[in-house]
């Protein structure tokens, strides 16, 4: 009997030892930077240009997953790969890709209109959002929520941009849930944003 | 002396196979499919040196193409704060022997004011100046990723 006993007991313990790697090793499998604690950017509401500069908070639409990304649209390299490489990840997702919300923000208002970031973001993805603030501080506020950075200089040669390029995975109650860094593969991108999908938001 | 003249043949081959692996080659030169009011580009490509080092000094496009192409390379700034810009170079070295990779987030040509957007399927001819190798003319693919 008592041999039973520890029996049940180590069985037991077995069991609970697996479900505890199997929550840890649900935790691990996001490749993309876990922060924490997760930045809360669901305060922060920016004019969506696609969308006659109506507010737009910064949090997912229920059930869904909502990417940013600070960007603007004379950039020739960084921002084009990233966005090509999210959209076919997105692509990948078929059934799901509606659940994925995409917006840009522009760190460099001054050229970039809305009328022309819209157009930019929707060539990428035909519902994608387009806010921009001509107010720095409104800008620098929100960039600040996400710990994004930008630098817009003039120079003799004309206008030179720098600018922090991740992606950022944000929930419906506004949390960055991960971020991907500037070179994260498609295949890493669309394995986060299924398991995100799928493993609750 | 037919054997003379045979073994000439063959050294003569062996001499022209040396010389052409020995210089410097461009490949899978392409560029990104440009989106709506993107009006910069970017070309990308790998060179394999030949036997000696050279250096990537230039380079030009039609205007039908674009204002002016660069020499670009993108980095990290200092400072640890994650920003990322882009700074005009005035050469890419390339390595004997070794390769220069243009890519995404490091070394790219720069197309500045493109005349018109880059689409699917059509391509973009540039000339590469190298200091010893001289003019190469490229062919890039323009295609999505
Ligand atoms: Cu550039």
């Amino acid at each position: 009997m008592r041999r039973l006993a520890l029996r049940l007991v180590a069985g037991l313990f077995a069991v609970a030892l697996a479900l505890g790697a199997c929550g840890g090793s649900s935790l691990d499998s996001l490749t993309g930077i876990l922060r924490d604690p997760a930045p809360d950017v669901g305060g922060v509401a920016l004019a969506d240009a696609s969308n006659a500069d109506a507010p737009f908070t910064l949090k997912a639409a229920p059930d869904e997953l909502l990417v940013v990304y600070f960007g603007y649209t004379a950039c020739p390299d960084v921002c084009p790969t990233t966005l090509a490489d999210l959209r076919s990840a997105v692509r990948r997702l078929e059934d799901d890709a509606s659940r994925v919300d995409v917006a840009i923000i522009t760190v460099d208002p001054d050229r970039d209109d809305g009328e022309r970031l819209t157009s930019y973001i929707q060539s990428f993805f035909p519902g994608g959002h387009a806010l921009r603030s001509d107010d720095a501080d409104e800008l620098q506020a929100a960039a600040d929520a996400f710990g994004a950075a930008y630098e817009v200089v003039q120079t003799d040669e004309g206008v030179e941009v720098g600018h922090t390029a991740y992606l950022y995975g944000v929930d419906e109650s506004g949390l960055i849930r991960v971020q991907w860094s500037f070179g994260v593969t498609p295949d890493d991108l669309e394995h986060d944003l299924a398991y995100l999908l799928r493993e609750g938001i | 002396m037919r054997k003379l003249i045979g073994l000439l043949a063959v050294l003569t081959l062996l001499v022209g196979a040396c010389g052409s692996s020995g210089d410097l080659v461009v490949e899978d030169a392409w560029a990104r499919t440009s989106a709506s009011m993107q009006e910069a580009g970017a070309v990308y490509m790998t060179i394999n040196g030949g036997d000696e080092a050279d250096r990537l000094i230039d380079v030009s496009v039609s205007s039908d193409v674009a204002m002016v192409a660069e020499l670009h390379e993108t980095a990290m700034a200092e400072g640890g704060d994650g920003m990322m810009s882009m700074q005009p170079v005035t050469a890419i070295d390339i390595p004997a022997d070794g390769a220069a990779m243009l890519e995404p987030g490091g070394f790219h040509v720069m197309l500045m004011k493109l005349a018109e957007p880059l689409t699917s399927g059509s391509t973009v001819e540039l000339t590469l100046t190298f200091e010893n190798a001289g003019t190469v003319e490229v062919s890039a693919e323009v295609r999505e990723d």
